[in-house]
């Protein structure tokens, strides 16, 4: 028989042979060329942006062959022998954990590359996220504490301050089991609400009669605990619900910030502070505080008193909402009147109203629980169904531990998570006392300050390398699964307290086993851990019994008040930096503070009216020169000398000093010097940690100067309503079209023709961007300033630390950062007037951009899709793009910040430019982990800027090309979007009819929707939506010229 | 008619003293064929450590980056840039004495055209450098280039005035050097004839192309300098006018201004002939050239000193009056809240000092010909003509659009110090060997006005200019 050749066919499966359907699809969707947009149909038909990331990807790849060929240093990188089942290269891989730190519990899905964890985002399936992704710059920077140079790699011993290795964990256990037996152990840890960690503390306790637990916080609430247990019975803390209060008081309480659970609450707050146009109504929130706090920059009102006066401005508040009690008189009549008109609103709004005291005194909490109890905050603003259980630090406790110690009656200290040695308001006493101790181990996870007094330190693993489990509020389980197997010969520190309690299982076993107890079955066991979470379904509300029985002895208590000085101090904490644990994190100390935009340095903040009376002139030399005077503070008979930040806001009497800094050579390079330890100011009254001194009592300005390195010389916005758009609740009501107003105005003056502002103001043709067009809206009202997306965006595109030194000569590199404009001008010191604008700036990724026709080789170029995009490759470095950017968005890599300059090994070197030892540390092989690999590493000498995200956008686009589901493209988030807990930030498709930002800017906010800048005709991409205040009180400037020119403008007509 | 033109009594001598061509020839060249002096040597010397420093300046940044100067966010361009300005407006005196006073028929032009051309060409390479080292990475420089290649072919963006400038300033550099070299080469052929030594013959001989002095030459030679003189010349305004467009197309308030092309100009030609006054003081000086260099062309150059000087200071004031009459605020603030006053306020001062106020001194003819106040006017102009562009360039963005923005004081680094020095390090450097090998004065086109100009022969024209026609007749006629 003849073979016919044409009848031979060739197939590579079953599929291909019997051409079935399942196949048809899988080679028609292979190379799928068009994104799938719904809107407009001539959409469907446009031109395929794939040929320019083709181009762009080509390009990259040649460019970077060219320069990797010029002598740089090879770098080799192993492939899998064996590769591991489910990892595709190049493809990240999501896992659900929880960042645990100091008793702080926030689920969290790690973004896991190449087997490297390189980002978090919040779990949405919690309620303690609310529900959404955002999370706090912390959490944000977290990550980067894995890969920390100071972390210890293995376990030592520690004879006469020298560590040295120790070679096994069984040679530990044997040594140490031997050491404990028979002593009187106290385990000293921060605050644990890990419930299996619990139950082994319990069994080791157990096992070792007379022995104890010790929880402390850093920084205490062990007033509140205790307030509540006089109030309500219960030594724990409340749930609260920003988003059910009308009205929120905050007496020294920076909730949105350090207190308690910021992330939850920035996202609440921001609920009732988002502007539904249609029916405008926000709640109100009053501050009384002595230091501009982040929480008190976003208030409506204002009122400042000194930290001796809370209890007074309590009892007043009390007394006018019908407490029981009798107040003393307030001099301030501001003050006075503030409070009034706060009783006012509240009694208003009973039931609806909220008031929360950051003071860690329980007698001023008990009357702050009598005034909620008033306002019927208990079971509706307050609720005690699902306790916090984030903080147990009681402060006696630790006293009394500390007293023992010293007493020689402690046999053993095993110190987990806490750094008493640091952060201890009587540290010299714990130290002396620890070493009276005759077994100590820590298990932090380096030779910090406490560490290094120990005998030995067993490192325990970090969380994202961790098996456990957290119970933020009770009955709201979090599970950790680990990202990355141990880096170094770490321990989990239960695994030590299992076999020193005899029992030979590992932790991670005994986790497994309690949890699948607990949930039933392995199946479920799985589900959650893949979920992360074990919450109810639905949030309950219930109440506390409330026992007045407590109210009349702490007003009596409080009545007395100590004796105010000529000023005083109050310890804050920054937002960034906390307590001051994660001070090795260059991110975090690199994050300017929300309030005075300083970075890498704690100093004090004193009002105008202090800083004229030190004889600081605040003038134009005070604004351009880095070096602040330093003043020599007598602070409880002790002269501190700090340098001086003046700031409005500020209670006359009243300085500001940031604790978690100061820390010791252990805690790590990046930390290592940088600031001043505040902690020994801090003050015991009646067994509570008070976070003020009452007597300051006197302050004098000294002839040195010390430089601090701040990002924001100019305070105020001039002015410019281009920029910057505030209008009072009532304004907008009774004039909503003022932004239209403005923006119709611009087109009849620059598009006297058509009317097209966008299309006529030019000389250039309109471009019509037919596929995606991407846009950004930013709401000023719900922007806090918290700084989370400066953070998400440093982890999520590579951005270099640049360290103090450079931050001092401007040379900073975020890409996105928060102005803050005081809306009051310099010299004037009735700071409880003041108007604070937080406005995120990032690349406006403007249509018609300055920055692209100066470059001279077309190195930043315009994308079909309105990205402002930079080629790396191609920029020689000229700097004229960022000369001509409006927004001063674009950042030179000024030195090797990254180890990618052309030069190889270029960045130790000395004189000008010297680069911080933490710019070295970040170039650490080790902490080089993080690095997104998705994201180019810039090399010296090139611009760089904000890329909208470019590498997600292009996932997504590829996504949604496979799947040919367009919200694929509806759901790609921008990482400052996505780590933003108040919804600030949205971003999208403006072409997308359905997507969230074109419905923003057409239908849902087109009332506050404006471009900064907007008359300059460069069209950005990404719009703000209008601040507003709902105050009484002026807001925003007058603006004569407009009212000029609309006088003109009705006189024509 | 007689072969020798009259001039007027009323016009200066141009050449001073008892002068023949032979004597011409033998001042000029004087120098060249003497060991140098001791102060050549020490200016010379002084003038490398200073390149030195530079080039070390400049390694530095090279090899660390543009951090080693004290630039920042919002300070993209400060020392490097304003340098910049300075020198290339510097180099504006050298092709507009040669070219448009050549053009203009202007015999005074003479006595300084050969120095100012140098000078020019010098000021140019010190003002190149800073647009090639100012960029992050140099040694992609030649990205700017339009050439061919592989990349798609990727151009550079013709839309940018810096690329303009590329263009520029690489025309105007190659036509004042071919200008300059023209002019040089009758005079390099005088050397090679007189040259006694071996090399000197072989150097001189090269350099003069083989020029004979036939007729042929010269009139070839007169027709070049003319077509030269006429490509130069909208060059002379051209190089300024795109050098402004870096700033008038950009959207920087105090940058963004349409005046800048004939105010930069006119800045040019200002600095520029300051610049030419004080070389020309110190050269006639020591090298003993009063006869070439006379007070006449001194006073000639103080006039122009002080029309420029005052288009300058008209060009002030009319952007202060479009920057209120405007009625923008962000070019009112730039104005008159961070330029009059505010940190930087003191340099607007001393641009004001120095450009507008202190050069009216020259409508006084006393002091526009002594020859000290001269010297210090020549260096007060350039100092303010520094800080105008000093002005025009930081204190326009050190506060810009968004007050978040602003900038910390700006201060140069040792480095960009350096960098600056390094360039008079250069421009000394070549003007000193110029001076020793090459006639600081064009021998050939001062021979040229010798007989219409020169004292001696002036004064020999007095008498005869007294005399009745018949009388001239007579003695003209007397054979």
């Amino acid at each position: 028989m003849e073979l016919d050749m044409s009848q031979k066919k060739y197939w590579q499966n079953l599929g291909e042979l019997n051409n079935t359907e399942g196949y048809r699809k899988l080679v028609k969707d292979e190379f799928q060329e068009d994104l799938p947009f719904e809107a407009d149909g001539s959409l469907l038909d446009a031109k395929s942006p794939r040929r320019d990331f083709l181009k762009y990807l080509g390009f990259s790849t040649a460019a970077a062959t060219l320069a990797a060929s010029c002598e740089t240093p090879v770098i080799k990188s192993i492939p899998y022998l064996n590769q591991p089942e489910n990892l595709t290269p190049g493809v990240a891989q999501y896992y659900a954990t929880t960042f645990v730190a100091e008793g702080d519990v926030v689920p969290v899905i790690a973004k896991v590359r190449d087997g490297r964890p390189i980002k978090l985002e919040g779990n949405p399936l919690s309620f303690i996220n609310s529900k959404g992704e955002g999370t706090s710059a912390r959490v944000q920077a977290s990550v980067l504490d894995l890969y920390d140079t100071a972390r210890l790699r293995f376990p030592v011993e520690i004879a006469d301050k020298e560590l040295k290795e120790l070679p096994s964990f069984e040679a530990i256990d044997k040594k140490i089991a031997g050491e404990l037996a028979g002593s009187q152990v106290v385990l000293l840890t921060s605050t644990i609400n890990s419930p299996s960690t619990l139950q082994v503390i319990r069994d080791f306790l157990a096992k070792y009669p007379g022995s104890r637990h010790v929880q402390y916080d850093a920084v205490s609430y062990s007033g509140l605990l205790s307030a509540n247990e006089i109030s309500y019975g219960k030594r724990a803390i409340p749930t609260y619900h920003f988003d059910k209060a009308k009205v929120i008081v905050g007496i020294d309480a920076d909730f949105l910030g350090t207190w308690l659970s910021p992330d939850e609450f920035s996202s609440q707050y921001a609920a009732g502070r988002k502007i539904n146009q249609k029916n405008p109504e926000m709640n109100k929130h009053i501050q009384f505080e002595g230091v501009l706090s982040l929480t008190g920059a976003n208030a409506d009102e204002r009122y400042l008193h000194r930290p001796s006066e809370t209890a007074a401005v309590v009892l007043n508040l009390l007394a006018k909402l019908g407490g029981n009690v009798s107040a003393p008189a307030i001099a301030d009549e501001k003050l006075k009147k503030g409070i009034e008109l706060t009783a006012g609103l509240l009694s208003n709004n009973k039931g609806a109203a909220l008031v929360v005291c950051g003071s860690n005194d329980p007698n001023i909490q008990v009357l702050v629980n009598a005034i909620n109890e008033i306002l019927g905050a208990n079971g509706t603003t307050i609720n005690w169904a699902n306790p916090l259980l984030t903080r147990a630090g009681i402060d006696s406790e630790m006293d009394q531990l500390v007293k023992d110690m010293n007493a020689g009656s402690v046999g053993a200290l095993l110190i987990y998570e806490a750094n008493p040695a640091y952060n201890y308001y009587n540290a010299e006493d714990f130290i002396k006392g620890l070493q009276k101790v005759k077994l100590s181990v820590s298990f932090n996870d380096r030779a910090d300050e406490t560490s290094g007094n120990c005998k030995y330190i067993i490192p325990h693993h970090h969380y994202l390398e961790s098996w456990g489990d957290a119970e933020g509020r009770t009955g709201f389980y979090s599970l950790l699964q680990p990202t990355i197997a141990p880096l170094f010969k770490t321990r989990y520190f239960q695994t030590a307290l299992l076999k020193w309690s005899g029992n030979d299982a590992d932790y991670e076993d005994y986790f497994k086993e309690f949890w699948i107890k607990k949930l039933g079955s392995q199946g479920v066991f799985d589900k959650a851990l893949q979920d992360g979470v074990v919450e109810p379904e639905t949030l309950s509300f219930a109440s506390a019994q409330y026992n007045s029985a407590g109210e009349a002895g702490s007003a009596s208590k409080v009545g007395a008040g100590s004796p105010a000085g000529k000023a005083e101090l109050v310890l804050y904490q920054k937002v960034s930096m906390g307590s001051g644990a994660a001070a090795n994190n260059p991110w975090l100390q690199e994050m300017p503070d929300p309030i005075t935009r300083a970075t890498w340095d704690n100093y004090a903040v004193i009002s105008y009216a202090m800083a004229a009376e030190l004889g600081i002139k605040l003038d134009d030399k005070y604004e351009v020169e880095f070096n602040k005077p330093v003043v020599a503070f007598t602070i409880n008979g002790k002269e501190v000398k700090l340098p001086i930040l003046a700031i409005p806001g500020m209670h006359p009497n009243v300085i500001g000093v940031a604790v978690g800094y100061g820390r010791s050579e252990g805690a790590g390079r990046a930390a290592k010097g940088v600031g001043y330890n505040a902690y020994p100011l801090v003050s015991a009254k009646g067994g509570f940690r008070q976070y003020y001194v009452t007597d300051v009592t006197s302050y004098v300005k000294t002839k040195e100067t010390y430089d601090i390195a701040y990002t924001q010389t100019h305070n105020q916005y001039e002015g410019r309503v281009e920029v910057v758009r505030e209008y009072t609740l009532d304004d907008f009501k009774k004039n909503p079209d003022a932004v239209p107003h403005y923006r119709q105005e611009l087109a009849e003056d620059f598009a006297k023709k058509t009317g097209d502002f966008r299309a006529e103001a030019t000389l250039y043709p309109k471009y019509e961007y037919p596929g995606a067009h991407w846009g950004m809206s930013i709401d000023l009202n719900a922007c806090i300033g918290c700084g989370a997306c400066t953070i998400a965006c440093m982890a999520e595109n590579n951005v270099p630390v640049v360290g103090k030194s450079e931050v001092k000569r401007s040379h900073e590199m975020h890409w996105l950062r928060i102005d803050r404009y005081f809306a009051s001008y310099r010299n004037n010191t009735e700071g409880d007037n003041l108007n604070v604008v937080f406005m995120p700036m990032l690349c406006q990724h403007c249509d018609n951009a300055p920055c692209e026709n100066v470059c001279p080789v077309s190195a930043t170029n315009h994308s079909s899709e309105g990205l402002n995009q930079m080629a790396y490759n191609r920029c020689i470095g000229t700097r004229y793009c960022a000369n001509n950017c409006p927004y001063k968005v674009r950042r030179f890599n000024w030195g090797d910040y990254t180890g990618a300059d052309s030069f190889p090994d270029n960045q130790h070197h000395s004189g000008v430019g010297k680069l911080d030892d933490a710019v070295l540390m970040m170039n650490d092989d080790l902490t080089r982990m993080v690095l997104n690999p998705d994201v180019t590493i810039r090399s010296r000498g090139v611009i760089e800027k904000c890329s909208f995200c470019v590498q997600r956008l292009q996932d997504a686009k590829l996504e949604a090309k496979k799947s040919q589901d367009p919200a694929v493209i509806r759901d790609v988030k921008t990482a400052c979007q996505q780590a933003c807990s108040t919804g600030a930030i949205v971003f999208g498709n403006v072409n997308d009819k359905e997507s969230q930002v074109y419905k923003i800017r057409t239908q849902e906010h087109n009332q506050r929707a404006y471009y900064a800048l907007e008359h300059l005709h460069v069209l950005p991409n990404i719009n703000y939506l209008a601040k507003i205040r709902n105050t009484g009180r002026p807001v925003g400037v007058k603006d004569e010229f407009a009212e000029k020119k609309a006088a003109v403008h009705h006189a024509q007509h | 008619m007689s072969l020798t033109k009259y001039e007027s009594f009323v016009r200066e001598p141009l050449v001073d003293g008892e002068k023949t061509y032979n004597k011409v020839t033998e001042d000029i060249v004087y120098t060249i064929e003497t060991k140098p002096t001791r102060l050549w040597y020490i200016g010379l010397y002084i003038s490398v450590a200073l390149l030195l420093f530079g080039i070390y300046s400049v390694y530095r940044e090279v090899t660390y980056g543009v951090g080693q100067w004290n630039l920042g966010k919002t300070v993209g361009w400060g020392w490097d840039i304003t340098n910049f300005v300075w020198w290339i407006g510097i180099g504006h005196a050298g092709t507009l004495i040669s070219a448009i006073l050549l053009l203009f028929r202007q015999g005074w032009r003479t006595g300084v055209n050969r120095a100012a051309e140098a000078m020019t060409i010098f000021a140019v390479m010190a003002a190149g450098q800073f647009p090639i080292w100012h960029m992050g990475r140099v040694w992609l420089a030649f990205f700017v280039m339009p050439y061919p290649n592989t990349r798609g072919p990727l151009w550079p963006n013709f839309n940018s005035p810096l690329l303009w400038d590329v263009f520029a300033i690489s025309t105007y550099f190659t036509l004042s050097l071919l200008f300059w070299y023209s002019g040089l080469i009758p005079d390099v052929a005088t050397l090679r004839d007189r040259a006694k030594t071996k090399f000197r013959k072989l150097f001189y001989g090269i350099a003069s192309f083989g020029w004979t002095g036939s007729t042929k030459h010269w009139q070839r030679h007169e027709s070049l300098s003319l077509v030269l003189a006429g490509l130069c010349t909208p060059l002379v305004l051209s190089v300024h006018t795109i050098v402004s467009f870096d700033f008038a197309t950009s959207i920087v308030p105090g940058w963004h201004t349409t005046i800048f092309p004939p105010y930069f100009v006119a800045g040019a030609v200002f600095s520029g002939f300051a610049m030419v006054q004080t070389l020309m003081l110190i050269t006639r000086k020591v090298m003993n050239l009063q006869d070439y260099i006379t007070i006449g062309h001194i006073e000639a150059m103080n006039k122009v000193i002080v029309l420029t000087g005052s288009i300058v200071g008209c060009a002030y004031l009319t952007e202060l009056f479009m920057a209120w009459y405007g009625a923008n605020v962000y070019e009112y603030d730039a104005f008159f809240k961070y330029r009059l006053a505010g940190p930087y306020g003191w340099s607007y001062w001393i641009m004001m000092t120095c450009n507008v106020i202190s050069p009216q001194l020259f409508w006084f003819k006393k002091l526009r010909r002594n020859i000290e106040f001269t010297f210090i006017m020549s260096i007060v102009v350039n100092v303010g003509m520094w800080f105008e562009r000093f002005v025009i360039i930081v204190t326009s963005i050190f506060r810009d659009y968004l007050p978040s923005s602003w900038s910390l004081y700006y201060r140069p680094s040792i480095y960009e110090i350096g960098f600056y020095l390094g360039t008079f390090g250069l421009f000394f450097t070549c003007y000193f060997l110029f001076s020793k090998y090459f006639p600081v004065i064009a021998i050939w086109e001062v021979k040229h006005v010798l007989k219409t100009s020169g004292e001696n022969y002036k004064a020999r024209m007095e008498n005869l200019e007294k005399l009745s026609a018949d009388e001239f007749y007579a003695k003209t006629h007397h054979h």
